[in-house]
Order: structure tokens, then C-alpha cells, then sequence
């Protein structure tokens, strides 16, 4: 059974306009799929359907077995959304902040700091957790959110531009992180992200988007012999520009 | 579990140092302007004593006359002779009767003459002049009373009565100063239509009371949650913290619920602690009046048990209501306006994606309540003329300030009416914010953008 299956997720935030329109895709268990498109495609619109933020205009979406229209709250149980450019309590110390993160997700106290632990040990901020977030640099405060993210061994972690603002060596690390979970521990990834480098590492399976719609999906070397294309680049330019009818 | 997770949160985050500095700084603020005012308004009561009556050059007097004795005939003529110029208004020994001479005539204060004042000045006792004060409304003018015209008649009287004794006993002016005053006073006061005898003070103290420091509780109720929750709500759009949160397995309902909780909390503190404050300040502003005749109408401890229980009776005899089901009514009237300040801070503080903005949503909520407030408190709302009088109606906020006088005053009509429109308003904004919190609202609704932001960002 898929982690999550969409089917003809569709949001207009503006009559007439669908910024996503009847996508469809799924999410097996252990698989990093990674939604990737230009500027306004509305990738983030369907993540955040996903994340059961939005209300899909139409289709739905089933994540461990439950609809996010139907029980949305069943639904963020099996989940764990990092929005694109989120933040974090600035008058909180970074450890009180997983605190507070992880006692929501927790079903009781062990499990709890359960999760503290292992974010402590993942995020490597070491003794700045004692500090306020105030005073966190914006790659700190991501590696802060993205071992929060984990932490709880969801189902299906969604992770808008999942390395934004962070350096070489810290996306780097991360990768591995996000890699090992999947491989190791079975977790899913659903990820948006402009970085082709990244998804040519991480993902299993990508979705092209653009202008609302959902071009393809397909395993990278798929969609490499598909395109003629060396790299995942070349595939996204070729999609996107419609050289090539799909 | 999750809900006290999240309250606690909230709360740690209005409760930090600079909330807590910033309420003793206030209380200290008012208790020193508490002290500068009680200074001004001794000066304000001794200096108000402008009769229209003088010893030097005579004046005139009205009063309300119940003797037919000689005594009195005499000192009147006695008076004529020395340039003062006697009205009596009434020979009526009946309160309906004052009350109505005080009501033609606007009088603020009515001196009377009681019937035994002949016989007990000829007996060498000592006589007493009843005087009425009338409170009527339940603005900031009443606080300051206004003796007039009781006082002159009193003045003239009293010196009419030395007079005499010097006349008689042959005692000098020095040796007469140290004698006590030749006439006692009874306080009778008038409100509500009816006459009782009561001391003023004790009945615009017990008006103030329920009338000024309610409304302010209420206003600054109003203004901490609403700010607060406003912030609350905002803060987490412009820091980019509620998607995350909203997407942890904890209903919406409940996250707002602990913002709300949490505002709540925190205001009731703060009211606790301003309340203190302005009572020091209320109290410096009507000289001490206040404390003193709540404290008598109120307790029983500390204070002259039978002087309190007369002072009971007598604002019982007035009609006016003070009885438990008013309190709660008052305080049905306090939490339905809370709410409605809370519905529509959650609903702006939704609106508001930056801190600018919600600077300018902020403008509006505290016009709203702080105008109605001032007017309230300022001016006499009944004596306002119509279209002032449906704007400051239409103001949700406005019904909890009168509501303790109207209650008070019995105007059933405007409570009950306000009540009403009240009700019907909190039907609304609270379908609104449901509305917008359950729905995508909360993510897609923004501020209609402004023309000079516009151009900007052509
Ligand atoms: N709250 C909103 N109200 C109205 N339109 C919106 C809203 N959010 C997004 N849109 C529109 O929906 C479309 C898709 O936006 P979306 O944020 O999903 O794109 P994206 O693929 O995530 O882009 P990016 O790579 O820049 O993050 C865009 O045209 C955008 O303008
Ligand atoms: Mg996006």
C-alpha cells in the first residue's frame, strides 16, 4: 500500500485559475519522490493540500489511510510538513523548541524526549540549543526544523525546499541523513526542491510540474533515456519548454 | 497533554520580562498620578466654594422651608434687612415634593428648613438643615460636587445664627470661632427620582464605583486581549511558524483555543494589577470619597456597622439595583463583550502578514473601544444628541460601559436593547472567525493592498 496517493488534487485560489490542477501521484513506502518545476508551478500549493493546510478544489488525497479531506487530523498524525522559509519561536531556546515539537507528535513522555534525543543528536547545534533561536543564523534555524522534521519517525515527511539556506557541507549532511532514513528506517520523503544536483542524489522517483500541472513522473534514469538527456537539467529544461511532446 | 503543551507556550510567550516590567511600571505610573490628583482636587474642593451669598455684601438664597415657626419668620426678615434676598420654593414637608422643585428648577442642591428648626433653636439646641444632593448621571462630572446652592443658603443661615448668639451671650467673635458649628447638616440624596437620606458621597461613590471602574476594567480587558491576541495570531504568520504548527496532529481548534485561553489569562493579570492602580487614582481624583463610601456600602468590617447598614437602606429606598442578579447581568454583559473583542482580533490578526500591517488593524480595534470608553466616561451619553447617540449604539464596545449605569439607573430599555445587538453582533463575528480559522482563509486572506504599496511594487 502506497504511504500516500493523490488522486486529481486540484486548488484555484481565484476562480477560474487552478494553481494546481488534477494531480495525481503516489508515494511508496521508503521512497523519496521529489516534485520538482519552475517558479510557480504550484508545487507548494500541492504540498500544502498534502499537509492538509489547503482544502483540495477537487480530488483528495490519502496518506497511510486516511483522507485529508475527510480526517485531516488522522491524517497529520502519519506526517511531518518543513514549509519552505518556515521559522521557529524566536523567544524559545532551541532545545525548548523540539521540546514543544516533540510533545506534540508524542504519545507519551518516554516517546517524547524519545524524539528530543534523537533530534539533539541529528540537528548538531550542539551547545547553541541552550541559546534562543533569536540568535540563530537561517541555517542553523533550518537544521533546526529539519531534525524536528524527522525526529518523529513519520511516515511521510514532506520538506518544501528541503536545504534551502543551508552551505555544501550542511546539505551535504543532510542528504545522507535523509537518505539513511529511507533506506534504513523505511521513512518516505515527499521533497520540492530547485537544486537538481540533490535530486539526482536523493530521489527515487520525480514529478514535473509546471503552470499547475503535473508533466510526468518517472524514475531519473527514465526519464534521462526518455529526454535524451544527460542530467536531470536537461530532462527539467526539455519538459518545461515543451521541446519534446510527452 | 497537547492542549497544556500549547498554553503553556502561549502563555510563556505573553508572560516574558518586558510584559512584567511594563505592568509595575504601569501601576506605579498611577499610583503617582493617583497621588498629583488627589493633591489637585482638595485644592479644586476648597476653592469651589462660590455661593451666591457673602457675609459682606449679602446675596441671595433659596431654599425649601417646613417651619412655621417664629424663629424662622424672624431670621428671614432679619435677613431681608441685611441685603440678602430670600426664596423659599416650597413650604412642603414632603421628599416628592423637592424632588420635583429640583427637577423644574435643575438644581443640583436643595437646602431644607425641617420643621423643628424653630423649636430646638429656641430651646438652645442645635437646629439641623437637611440637605438634598442629587446624583444623576454617571459620568466624571459627578465627582465633583457642586454645593452651590445649599451651600449659600447654609452660609447664611449659619451666620445668622452666630450672629445672634454673639447678639445674646455677649461673646466675642474669637470665642464663638471655637464653639463647633451653630447647625448640623443631614445628608439626603436624590437620584433615580426619589429622595432618601443617604450621603451623597456614598451614593456617587457606589455609581462611580460600579460605573468608572467597571467600564475601565472592561476597556482595559478589551485592550490587552485583543492587542495580545492579535499579536499572538499574527506573530506565527510573519515568523512562518503556523504551517508547522497547524500540521502537527493537534486540532486548530485547540491551538486557537490556547491562544485565546492564553490572552485571557494574561489580561485578567493585567486588569487585576491595573485595577489596584486606578483605584489609587479614582480614589485621588474624588478626594477619597470613593473608598470610603464603598467601603461602607460595601463591608461591614473595619467600619460603623449601623452607619453602614443606614447607608444600605437608605441606597435600597432610592431603587437603585445592586442585587446579585445584576452583577451576574453585569457580568454576562462584560464576557459577551470580551468575546466580541476577541472574535474580531482573531479575524485581523489572520489578516495581518506583516508587522506593519498589523500596526494599521491595530488602529481601528482600539479606536473602537477606546472612543466609547472616553465618551463614557467624559460625557452624559443620554444628553448626546441622535446621530450621536446611534453611532456610539452601534459600537459594540459602548453597551459594556453603560451598561452598570443603566442597570443601576434602571434604563431596562437600553440594557436590554444593547444586550440584544450585542448578541446578534457576537453571532456574527464569532461565525466569521470560525470561518476563517477553519478554513483556507486563514492562509489565502490578506489585506486589500494598499495604492502606494502597489505602485511600489510596479
Ligand atoms: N495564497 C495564495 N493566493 C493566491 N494565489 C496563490 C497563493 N499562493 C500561491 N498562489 C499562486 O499559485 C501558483 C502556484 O504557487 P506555488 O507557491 O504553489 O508555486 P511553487 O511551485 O511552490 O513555486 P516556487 O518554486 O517559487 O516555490 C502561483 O501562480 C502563485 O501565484
Ligand atoms: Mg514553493
Amino acid at each position: 500500500m502506497s504511504v500516500l496517493s493523490a488522486e486529481g488534487l486540484t486548488k484555484s485560489y481565484k476562480k477560474g485559475i487552478n494553481a494546481a490542477e488534477n494531480i495525481t501521484f503516489s508515494v511508496e513506502k521508503g521512497e523519496i519522490f521529489a516534485l520538482i518545476g519552475p517558479n510557480g508551478a504550484g508545487k507548494t500549493t500541492t504540498i500544502r493540500m498534502i499537509a492538509t493546510l489547503l482544502t483540495p478544489t477537487e480530488g483528495d488525497a490519502v496518506i497511510s489511510g486516511h483522507s485529508v479531506v475527510k480526517e485531516p487530523e488522522k491524517a497529520r498524525e502519519h506526517i511531518t510538513y518543513l514549509p519552505d522559509e518556515a521559522g521557529a519561536y524566536k523567544s524559545m531556546k532551541g532545545i525548548d523548541y523540539l521540546n514543544f515539537m516533540a510533545g506534540l507528535y508524542a504519545k507519551t513522555s518516554a516517546e517524547q524526549s524519545e524524539y528530543v534525543k534523537r533530534a539533539v543528536d541529528m540537528c548538531g547545534l550542539g551547545e547553541r540549543l541552550e541559546e534562543r533561536i533569536n540568535g540563530y543564523s537561517r541555517g542553523m534555524i533550518r537544521k533546526l526544523l529539519l531534525s524536528r522534521a524527522v525526529m518523529s519517525r513519520p511516515d511521510l515527511a514532506i520538506l518544501d525546499e528541503a536545504t534551502s539556506g543551508l552551505d555544501v557541507l550542511n546539505a551535504l549532511d543532510i542528504r545522507k541523513t535523509i537518505k539513511r532514513l529511507a533506506r534504513e528506517e523505511g521513512m518516505s520523503f515527499l521533497l520540492s526542491s530547485h537544486n537538481m544536483l540533490e535530486i539526482e542524489f536523493l530521489s527515487d522517483r520525480v514529478g514535473i510540474m509546471s503552470e499547475g500541472k503535473l508533466l510526468l513522473t518517472g524514475t531519473i534514469e527514465d526519464l534521462k533515456s526518455k529526454f535524451g538527456a544527460r542530467n536531470l537539467e536537461e530532462v527539467f529544461e526539455k519538459a518545461v519548454s515543451g521541446e519534446v511532446s510527452l | 497533554m497537547k492542549f497544556g503543551a500549547l498554553l503553556k507556550k502561549e502563555l510563556s510567550q505573553l508572560l516574558n520580562k518586558q510584559a512584567i516590567i511594563s505592568m509595575v511600571a504601569t501601576l506605579f505610573i498611577f499610583i503617582f498620578m493617583g497621588t498629583v490628583m488627589n493633591g489637585t482636587m482638595n485644592k479644586l474642593h476648597e476653592d469651589e466654594e462660590d455661593s451666591t451669598w457673602s457675609e459682606e455684601t449679602g446675596g441671595s438664597i433659596s431654599l425649601v422651608n417646613c417651619d412655621k415657626g417664629e424663629f424662622v419668620k424672624e431670621m428671614f426678615e432679619e435677613m431681608k434687612k441685611n441685603n440678602t434676598t430670600v426664596e423659599v420654593l416650597s413650604e412642603e414637608n414632603d421628599m416628592a415634593a423637592w424632588q420635583r422643585i429640583m427637577d423644574e428648577k435643575e438644581l443640583k442642591t436643595l437646602a431644607v428648613i425641617p420643621e423643628d428648626f424653630s423649636e430646638k433653636a429656641e430651646k438652645g439646641e442645635e437646629p439641623s438643615i437637611k440637605v438634598v444632593t442629587s446624583v444623576t448621571g454617571t459620568g466624571l462630572s459627578n465627582m465633583i460636587k457642586d454645593n452651590t446652592g445649599s451651600v449659600s443658603a447654609v452660609d447664611a443661615i449659619t451666620q445668622y445664627l452666630s450672629d445672634k448668639k454673639l447678639e445674646e451671650k455677649g461673646i466675642t467673635k474669637e470665642e464663638l470661632e471655637k464653639l463647633n458649628d451653630n447647625v448640623s447638616l443631614v445628608e439626603f440624596t436624590s437620584a433615580n427620582g426619589k429622595i432618601a437620606e443617604v450621603p451623597s458621597s456614598a451614593v456617587s461613590g457606589l455609581v462611580m464605583s460600579m460605573s468608572m471602574i467597571m467600564p475601565f476594567a472592561v476597556f482595559f480587558l478589551l485592550m490587552m486581549a485583543s492587542s495580545m491576541i492579535m499579536s499572538a495570531i499574527s506573530t506565527e504568520k510573519i515568523d512562518k511558524t503556523l504551517e508547522t504548527l497547524l500540521s502537527a496532529p493537534v486540532s486548530r481548534i485547540h491551538v486557537l483555543g490556547a491562544k485565546v485561553l492564553a490572552a485571557i489569562i494574561t489580561a485578567l493579570l493585567n486588569a487585576v494589577v491595573m485595577m489596584i492602580g486606578f483605584g489609587f487614582y479614582i480614589n485621588g481624583a474624588s478626594g477619597g470619597t470613593i473608598s470610603s463610601a464603598v467601603t461602607a456600602t460595601m463591608s461591614n468590617s473595619g467600619v460603623d456597622v449601623t452607619e453602614a447598614v443606614k447607608i444600605a437602606d437608605g441606597i435600597a429606598a432610592l431603587g437603585l439595583n445592586l442585587s446579585g442578579s445584576t452583577i451576574a447581568l453585569i457580568f454576562l454583559e462584560l464576557f459577551i463583550t470580551l468575546a466580541i473583542g476577541l472574535c474580531i482580533s482573531l479575524i485581523l490578526g489572520a489578516l495581518a502578514s506583516d508587522a506593519q500591517s498589523l500596526q494599521t488593524l491595530l488602529m481601528p480595534v482600539m479606536f473602537l473601544v477606546m472612543i466609547p470608553f472616553f465618551v463614557s466616561i467624559f460625557m452624559d451619553m443620554n444628553s448626546m444628541n441622535i446621530v450621536g447617540k446611534v453611532i456610539m449604539f452601534i459600537i459594540p464596545f459602548t453597551h459594556a460601559y453603560t451598561a452598570a449605569g443603566n442597570i443601576i439607573f434602571g434604563h431596562t430599555g437600553m440594557l436590554v436593547g444593547g444586550l440584544i445587538y450585542q448578541l446578534f453582533f457576537l453571532a456574527a463575528v464569532m461565525y466569521a472567525a470560525v470561518k476563517v480559522f477553519t478554513t483556507d482563509l486563514l492562509f489565502t486572506m490578506k489585506l486589500p493592498e494598499s495604492k502606494a504599496a502597489a505602485k511600489k511594487t510596479k
